[in-house]
């Protein structure tokens, strides 16, 4: 589904000593299909920005569109449900949200609310757990009993479990080890492509961002800073230093390794131990001649 | 978040109101409630309401802001008004509908007793609304230090109730996380049978209470950790004191006091 936002601002609390706003004249468009990354210090806007992709809050202007759905001030349309359905949201800290007596029956809650039936729960669960690295004997056993980063993967597998088209991750490696962060995403980034999701994630990891996204949009105070694909965006460092945000490390070392003896080394999603093997190839075949 | 009530919340400023020392903005409303009840006249009603008002518009908190969070009040004293204009039978008759009278003492009365009331809320919101919740537990602490004499845990009251307080906003933030989480999977807390809608509330109290219990456990966990015990021989970050702009509100509110007895009819 694609999602688009039109001059939308959204202030909290209108007309009161705490009114603020968090949202102002943001524009942009997903395309259905495509992996956004928003990045953002806190306090950007970025969590206000999730809440309008599910109708959670509305916009107090301008308008979003998401698939067939319209948000405005107007209020909620009807078919709110549906949108719910189609959007499925993984909060910050999403094994905060669990709450039944096992596995199993917290997974079926989001979809049962949506009145599948148990058999295709069912189904669906079977399919989800080795996607999202859990074991089966897991199911029966009760929630609160499970380590954190299990915790994390079932509160997950419970919001995929509604079959959404569209993914929105709010900082979903926040809190785990750096295997746990990249295993997670990974998982994300495998469904997004193989369910083909419309998948937007809030993050500030820039390494994320660059790694996954085909387009970065950048929210400071509450406005849109900058918007464009990974690379363009991240080879505008001063722009980017401004806001205090930094390069991606590869990039940053790409560039002053180009800067510095002159070449012309590209980024293609290597990491810095493949660009550092590729590096000395390079310098191995000009020793050679 | 609930915006209808105001009372409770403080808003941020730094007036001479909100400088004040709290014990002093304790003891001020306090007496002030009680006073209320002594006024009985034109002149001494207008000086409580002079009074009450300076302060609001001293405190920099809009007018417009409070009179718009007490709205569910404002059902009270209307409430109160109405109640008095029916039963109470004294002076002229005003309004003659056979088997309704309103009297001129009915009128007269229910006005009095609406602003009274609407005084006495007026000013205890204000003391909230311009001191921070931990100032007043401090005050509180302070004032009842007296009755540590008879073994009463004032401190550990005092040390409950800023936790409580401290607590208020982080486990609002928490339900409101909570209930969107359960929102993006579908659950209806707006909508529905009541039936319905009380089952919604099971999946927003149990993590509630998941968080909670171990916030609480991590919470004494940390204050054990720094060797926190209590009381005796603890000093304070936030010392109060008493400084001259509080000896001057205390004198205004003498001053003001003994104007009003002398009003007094």
């Amino acid at each position: 589904m694609e999602i688009q936002f039109k001059d939308v601002s959204y202030i909290y609390q209108e007309n009161s000593p705490f009114a603020h706003k968090a949202l102002e004249d943001i524009s942009f468009t997903v395309e259905a299909g495509s992996f956004v990354a928003v990045i953002g210090h806190t306090g950007s806007g970025k969590s206000t920005l999730i809440q309008h992709l599910n109708g959670l809050s509305l916009p107090s202007r301008g308008e979003i569109t998401i698939g067939d759905f319209l948000l405005s001030s107007e209020g909620k349309p009807k078919n709110i449900r549906d949108l719910r359905r189609k959007v499925g949201v993984v909060f910050q800290y999403p094994e905060h949200q669990l709450f039944e007596e096992t596995v199993a029956k917290d997974i079926a809650f989001g979809p049962k609310n949506f009145d599948v039936e148990q058999e295709e729960i069912d189904r669906r669960i079977e399919r989800l757990l080795p996607a999202v690295g859990l074991p089966a004997e897991i199911l029966e056993r009760s929630p609160f009993d499970l380590s954190g980063g299990q915790k994390r993967r079932v509160a997950i597998a419970g919001v995929l479990a509604m079959a959404p088209e569209v993914l929105v991750l709010d900082e979903p490696t926040a809190g785990l080890d750096p295997r746990g962060q990249r295993e997670i995403m990974d998982m994300f980034y495998q469904l997004h492509q193989e369910r083909q999701l419309t998948t937007v994630l809030v993050t500030h990891s820039m390494e994320d961002a660059l790694a996954y996204a085909d387009k970065v949009i950048i929210l400071n105070g509450g406005k849109k800073y900058m918007e464009g694909p990974p690379l363009e965006v991240f080879k505008q460092t001063d722009k980017l230093q401004e806001v205090q945000l930094d390069t991606p490390e590869v990039i940053h070392f790409l560039n002053q390794y180009n800067e510095r003896f002159g070449t012309s080394l590209n980024y293609q999603h290597q990491t810095l131990q493949e660009l550092a093997n590729e590096i000395k190839g390079q310098l191995e075949v000009e020793s050679d001649e | 978040m609930n915006n209808a009530l105001i009372i409770g919340q403080y808003v941020p400023g730094n007036s001479f109101i909100h400088r004040l020392d709290p014990r002093t903005k304790i003891t001020v409303v306090f007496f002030f409630v009680i006073v209320v009840f002594f006024a009985n006249n034109v002149p001494t009603y207008s000086l409580l309401t002079a009074f009450s008002l300076l302060c609001v518009l001293n405190s920099k908190v809009p007018l417009q802001f409070i009179l718009k969070g007490l709205l569910p009040v404002w059902f009270l004293i209307i409430f109160t008004f109405i109640l008095h204009l029916i039963i109470t039978n004294e002076g002229n008759v005003v309004v003659d509908w056979g088997f309704f009278k309103i009297y001129s003492g009915g009128i007269i009365q229910g006005f009095a007793i609406s602003l009274r009331f609407f005084l006495l809320i007026l000013t205890t919101s204000l003391l909230t609304l311009t001191t921070t919740p931990i100032e007043i537990t401090d005050a509180m602490e302070e004032m009842l230090h007296p009755l540590k004499k008879i073994k009463f845990p004032v401190h550990e009251l005092a040390l409950m109730m800023s936790i409580s307080l401290r607590f208020i906003p982080t486990l609002m933030q928490e339900t409101d996380k909570i209930s969107r989480a359960q929102a993006a999977r579908g659950v209806d807390f707006r909508t529905g049978p009541v039936k319905d809608r009380i089952m919604a509330v099971i999946p927003l109290l149990v993590p509630l209470f998941v968080s909670a219990f171990k916030r609480a456990e991590d919470l004494a966990m940390a204050m054990e950790a720094r060797g926190y015990q209590g009381g005796e021989g603890r000093s304070k970050l936030r010392e109060l004191h008493v400084g001259t702009k509080d000896i001057l509100i205390l004198i205004a509110f003498v001053l003001m006091l003994a104007a009003l007895f002398v009003l007094r009819q």
